[in-house]
């Protein structure tokens, strides 16, 4: 619209585009699996309590106690290192044009944003975040609930320095368009 | 007339009767069974109180619509580019709404403002809050008008005598008409899952309420199960199938005729208009820019019948706009044929899609459907049948489904493709109904890669485009050509930096 006359249309050769599968990808700050440990303490915890005083006050149940207690350990076990996995395999980066985020314990999805798409962008804080300043960033666009990308357990600094990066780029983009329009 | 819409202005008269009356209908609506109650329950005397309280509910719904009709108000803020609604009788709320943020406006018209002669007019937001206007009454030059200033900012802000031009000259040739002999045939062969819930839903509560009866009666019960056993015999069975069908078939010609009657799409200076219904005539506007994917379908009749079924899915946003809102979104054109689908797609998207790279899915595709939807459910089944004597003879159904679940999948494998060209994506997908649905690579917002580890050494991997209007799916591709795909797609977003919307 705005440069009808310097406008060029080279063919593209695809294999000189860059590749975002060869990207370096960060990884969490390793305090943030500190972070999951508390939350899984705690929730096994929980969990412990409630089946403990089940197996102990209900006499109906004692006898099943064989079988509940190895159950128990096995899923605490079998948590810790899917997490530990999960943990393990995350990774984003930040390009000129677009965020990249990887994830997922078996199957590995990377899900990529090109900035010209955010919506909107959050930093969250959370509880035990905060002790070890940490945060977490989501960026949303349109695409909805499953468009959008959620990297947890990023030291603070540096989230807030992406967020800002970001956010001034994303007023760039939007800068010329507002000028067309007014 | 005020044309430009530049002064808050009201909205016309006659809108005190028409918001009266849904006024009413709302209170009736809420007091229905208030005076069910005192009908039954009435003595002589009463009647008098009764017929006060209808009088007052009266008399209240049209204060109520009489204020809200001085304090409703809507300007077009011309410098700001935003349409600005005053309302609320007691406390002021104004919504204000950036031009640019219109997906469609719609003109309706039901009875009531049929008979009184003005028209509805609605505007769909692409907002995260999905807050929406509507004017209740508003004569038909005014309303489209007003929708022409809606949607065609650009021209307002360019040439002002332009839009008078273009009025004149849109004096309403059609490009595209459905015939009532098209719209029969599409009844005839499409929709059909729709109808069928309907049918379903009907019956089940007919069941339902009929046992409520049979209770309440206190009818046996195994008197009426034991003749309804008696009666089901082979013949009896194909029979009430056919009713069946037939039935079906009604309903879908039903539904389809109230829903598309008079269908007519014409072009009004860069957008879309349709109009259609049967009881109450539906206007859609929609420029062709904020359609997100476009789709059409064809099953096996309608390729003999030379007709088609082309979808206009634009943004929705968020959880916010459920349901009914979504479907709102989803503009429907039953029943164009091919020359005329391109046509469409050709004011849509600007040229017609050539299907230039195909790719196709890897053989693995089969594995989990044919895994989990057969050999799962039928050896679950096998093994009860050699465990339960009484259900041997039931055995060839499940060779059966076998038999025709690996058709469908097969069938839905060979029909899974991708296709890319250098301004379009088409990805084709179905086993009944064929689906191609193309979008613009401007259109992306995000795009998600997957592959499983087991996948890794024989290269086959997924890959999901998010759009504002749905994702698109290609499953067990080559994971090195979907990559590169990605990039070129990145490539293609970021260096272009073209609006979405």
């Amino acid at each position: 619209m705005s440069s009808d006359i310097s406008f060029t249309n080279e063919t593209v050769n695809l294999e000189h585009l860059p590749k975002y599968e060869e990207v370096l990808l960060k990884q969490p700050h390793s305090s943030y699996w500190k972070i999951i440990c508390i939350n899984l303490v705690i929730f096994f915890v929980l969990l412990g309590i409630g089946t403990g005083s089940l197996l102990l006050f209900v006499n109906e149940i004692k006898p099943n106690a064989v079988w509940i207690v190895p159950l128990y350990f096995i899923l605490t076990a079998v948590f810790f290192l899917l997490f530990r996995l999960s943990f393990k395999k995350r990774g984003y980066a930040i390009r000129t044009h677009d965020v990249i985020y990887k994830s997922g314990v078996i199957a590995e999805s990377t899900t990529i944003v090109p900035l010209n798409r955010i919506q909107h962008i959050e930093l969250n804080e959370g509880l035990f975040s905060r002790m070890y300043k940490l945060g977490s960033l989501q960026l949303f666009t349109a695409g909805g609930q499953t468009g959008h990308i959620h990297i947890s357990g990023i030291a603070i600094d540096e989230a807030k320095n992406i967020r800002d990066l970001l956010l001034k780029k994303l007023e760039l983009l939007e800068n010329p368009t507002t000028e067309t329009e007014a | 007339m005020d044309n430009n819409f530049s002064k808050p202005q009201r909205e016309s008269a006659l809108g005190i009767v028409i918001m009266g009356a849904h006024m009413m209908l709302k209170i009736g609506k809420a007091t229905f069974f208030l005076f069910v109650i005192a009908f039954v329950k009435m003595s002589g005397t009463s009647f008098a109180y009764l017929m006060l309280g209808i009088a007052a509910i009266i008399v209240f719904s049209f204060i109520f619509a009489y204020l809200w009709y001085l304090k409703f108000t809507f300007f077009l803020d011309q410098e700001k580019q935003e349409f600005v609604v005053n309302k609320g009788i007691f406390n002021r709320d104004q919504v204000i709404i950036q031009l640019d943020k219109i997906q469609q406006v719609n003109i309706n018209q039901n009875i009531l403002q049929k008979i009184i002669g003005v028209y509805g007019l609605k505007i769909d937001t692409a907002g995260a809050h999905g807050e929406e206007v509507s004017i209740k009454a508003i004569d038909e030059t005014s309303a489209y008008i007003l929708k022409e200033h809606l949607l065609n900012r650009e021209t307002i802000t360019a040439t002002e005598g332009k839009i008078e031009l273009d009025n004149e000259k849109t004096a309403e040739a059609p490009f595209l008409k459905i015939s009532s002999w098209t719209l029969f045939k599409v009844g005839l062969t499409s929709n059909y899952g729709q109808s069928l819930a309907l049918i379903v839903a009907f019956f089940y509560t007919v069941i339902y309420e009929g046992r409520q009866l049979l209770d309440a009666f206190k009818i046996n019960k195994d008197q009426i199960q034991s003749t309804v056993t008696g009666m089901l015999t082979i013949v009896t069975i194909f029979i009430l199938v056919a009713c069946l069908l037939i039935v079906l078939l009604i309903v879908n010609l039903v539904r389809t005729f109230y829903k598309y009657f008079e269908l007519e799409i014409s072009e009004h200076s860069n957008t879309l208009l349709l109009s259609s219904g049967l009881i109450a005539k539906k206007n859609t506007l929609v420029s062709p820019t904020k359609v997100q994917i476009t789709k059409y379908s064809q099953n096996y009749f309608q390729k003999k019948l030379n007709m088609l079924n082309l979808s206009l899915k634009q943004a929705h946003f968020g959880q916010s706009k459920k349901g009914h809102e979504m479907q709102g979104n989803t503009l429907e054109i039953p029943g164009c044929n091919a020359a005329e689908r391109d046509e469409l797609l050709k004011m849509i998207l600007g040229k017609v899609p050539l299907k230039e790279k195909t790719f196709i899915p890897d053989w693995r595709f089969l594995n989990l459907p044919i895994f989990f939807k057969l050999i799962v459910p039928v050896s679950i089944f096998l093994i009860i049948t050699f465990n339960v004597p009484e259900l041997k003879p039931y055995i060839g159904f499940s060779i059966a489904y076998l038999i025709i679940g690996i058709l469908m999948i097969y069938i839905s494998y060979r029909r899974h493709r991708i296709s890319v060209s250098q301004d379009f994506i088409v990805k084709t997908s179905g086993i009944w109904d064929i689906a191609n649905e193309i979008v613009m690579p401007n259109k992306i917002q995000s795009i998600t890669t997957f592959q499983y580890p087991w996948h890794k050494s024989v290269d086959v991997g997924h890959l999901t485009l998010h759009t504002a209007a749905g994702q698109i799916h290609f499953k067990y591709g080559n994971y090195t050509e979907i990559k590169q795909l990605v990039n070129y797609w990145l490539y293609q977003v970021e260096n272009r930096n073209e609006s979405w919307m």
